[in-house]
């Protein structure tokens, strides 16, 4: 009995020695982040709908799963995701590993959402039989009852950015929750300061840049982003004016020898157009010229 | 006749309640009946309502009788695609940066501008270079696209007018204005340009498509290509081909009226002077004057090493 056990002891703490060497460890992943269970169910849409954005976002390096095409001339070399090494990871660690990145594999913070991370994870996991998924009970719906108003201090020049949630029980301010504030640029969004943690009354302060430009009338689209344990991933806009009103006219506006014939500048235009008109007053010299001498021989 | 009359309202009575009786009756059904009509009419309402897109982004509810179809323009129209590339973007600068510290020859940026312009391998809008300036410095790789001049010589010296620049920074070819005379080619001090001396390599499957000033496409021989910052894409919002295939990111793309450029890898947006300012950024060839509107990030810092088998090629123009 005693050497039964004594087995399954020794087979435990080896088979515990061989996760660890075949799992990643050098991630440095927070326990409570590597907790962390998706609220998608991992099934074969999901798998579907992760594998583009897989193979948009993941595959140019890390290749197809299973077919050992990561890209060779990284170092080090992109593992293969259907490996037993990735797959020992847990879904918290692999969300951990898109969201922060780590020496040459670049952070998808700002690149994928939670819902697309997880589906990116799903994608995964379906080249894993083995794999059973730990479902978290999390309600995506919740993020709905989250209002988040924001308002402007043009003596400070401070953000107020004030998040509540509208619970049945009355209104909750969700505290210490770590929010980011970001404003609208052409192709993305501009993070304004680092992120900040909520009070106990839900409320965050930002400094605005003085120098940022804005539209026209210095009216910016501002974004806040936060991610709540309860409450999930948040996105809320507002239109505030409060940046530097910026009209600059195009570059084309000016007259330049590199313009289209339309803008060229005066001093070409005088000088050619002089030039043509030389050339065709010559012409006429000649032709009249020519005319008198004609003239001249038919009187004799 | 006035008997005859009274007779009848004796009866009345009874006949009057049973009217009330049928008009109270008939009242209740009726009214119940417009009541539940104006309630259902409401909700159809309601069901019709449609939820539109505005131009600055705005999601509005509208009702679905007061919504028109825009008449959209012919897209498909030459004349229309040559018109809109003329004039660019309103507001815009566009500017690209090149962090040279991160470039690791992975030459997606070259396959990607590629495919979308169809090119041959042999031509490049952009290049990654292997580069060594002079005998003791390192080597590095620089990926070099158009610089899209805010002086340009090319569209100086071009005699009809088909190379021009726009508003929003970008130099265009206008392939159907294009008489094939490559003076640009001669006074473009990047090398920024090429010509289609054969057929192009899609020009089966590109045959009777539309051709469109932002793209390129299709390519006709016996004319120029050059980048064209993927004006089709940054028309859309999106970052264009190179910059979103990069997978090291090397490049950030954006508005220099909005003081932001988004990286194209990470996708984080950061301030553009700030980023030239703390990273000592420069153009290339300042003294010619052409201020360049693609500006490069020293290559401090390389965590990727210059490999040995190209250091021959970067330093083939070195005196030895």
């Amino acid at each position: 009995m005693y050497t039964r056990n004594f087995r399954i002891l020794i087979l435990a703490v080896v088979s515990v020695f061989l996760m660890q060497s075949f799992a990643q460890n050098n991630w440095n992943v927070p326990a409570d982040k590597k907790a962390k269970n998706s609220y998608i169910k991992f099934d074969a849409a999901s798998a579907r709908q992760g594998e583009a954005i897989y193979n948009k976002n993941c595959a140019s390096c890390h290749g197809n799963p299973g077919k050992g095409n990561s890209l060779k001339s990284l170092k080090p070399i992109p593992p293969d995701l259907s490996s037993k090494g990735t797959q020992a990871l847990t879904d918290g660690e692999l969300s951990y590993i898109l969201i922060t990145g780590r020496m040459i594999m670049p952070s998808f913070k700002n690149v994928l959402s939670e819902e697309d991370r997880w589906k990116v994870i799903s994608y995964i996991r379906s080249f894993n039989k083995n794999y059973v998924q730990l479902l978290s009970k999390f309600d995506p719906n919740k993020a709905k009852l989250v209002k988040v108003s924001m308002s402007y201090d043009p003596k400070t020049k401070q953000v107020k950015v004030d998040v509540k949630a509208n619970e049945k029980s009355g209104v909750v301010s969700l505290k210490n929750t770590e929010i980011a504030l970001f404003v609208s640029r052409y192709f993305g969004k501009l993070q304004i300061e680092k992120n900040q943690i909520t009070n106990t009354d839900g409320q965050a302060v930002f400094n605005f840049p003085k120098d940022l430009p804005g539209d026209k009338t210095g009216t910016v689209e501002l974004v806040v982003k936060l991610n709540d344990e309860n409450y999930g991933e948040i996105e809320s806009a507002t239109k505030l004016k409060i940046a530097v009103p910026t009209e600059k006219p195009g570059l084309t506006d000016d007259r330049a020898i590199w313009n289209v014939l339309a803008k060229a500048p005066f001093w070409i235009i005088i000088l050619y157009s002089a030039g043509v008109l030389a050339f065709i007053a010559v012409l006429l010299y000649l032709v009249m010229t020519l005319n008198k001498i004609r003239k001249s021989g038919a009187k004799k | 006749m006035s008997e005859k009359n009274e007779k009848p309202k004796k009866r009345t009575r009874r006949e009057f309640l049973q009217d009330i009786g049928l008009v109270g009756v008939g009242t209740l059904i009726g009214g119940s009946a417009i009541f539940a009509g104006i309630n259902y009419d409401k909700k159809k309402n309601a069901a019709e309502r449609v939820r539109v897109l505005t131009a600055e982004n705005e999601l509005l509810e509208i009702d679905k009788s007061e919504a028109s179809k825009v008449v959209k323009p012919n897209l498909e129209n030459l004349t229309y695609l040559q018109k809109q590339g003329r004039e660019g973007l309103p507001g815009k600068r566009f500017v690209m940066v090149i962090d040279l510290s991160k470039c690791r020859n992975a030459r997606k940026c070259m396959a990607a501008c590629n495919e979308a312009h169809h090119l041959r391998p042999e031509q490049h809008h952009i290049n990654v270079l292997k580069m060594q300036d002079s005998k003791n410095t390192p080597a590095y790789y620089m990926p070099k696209p158009c610089q899209h001049c805010d002086n340009p010589p090319c569209t100086a010296v071009c005699p009809v007018d088909a190379t021009f620049k726009r508003a929003d920074g970008i130099v265009l070819i206008d392939n159907e204005r294009c008489i094939g005379c490559r003076f640009c080619i001669a006074a473009c001090p990047y090398s920024a340009r090429v010509f289609n001396w054969a057929e192009p390599i899609h020009s089966l499957e590109d045959e009777g498509k539309t051709y469109n000033v932002e793209l390129n496409v299709p390519q006709k021989k016996g004319t120029i290509s050059k980048c064209l910052f993927s004006a089709d894409r940054v028309r859309e919002g999106k970052l264009p081909y190179c910059v979103s295939a990069c997978p090291n990111g090397v490049y950030y793309f954006g508005d220099e009226n909005e003081d932001a450029v988004t990286n194209g890898t990470t996708k984080e947006t950061v301030r553009f002077r700030k980023l030239l300012e703390d990273n000592g950024g420069y153009t290339l060839m300042p003294e010619l004057g052409t201020h360049p509107r693609v500006y490069y990030l020293p290559p401090k810092g390389k965590e990727y090493p210059f490999q040995d088998k190209d250091k021959e090629e970067a330093g083939e123009r070195l005196e030895s």
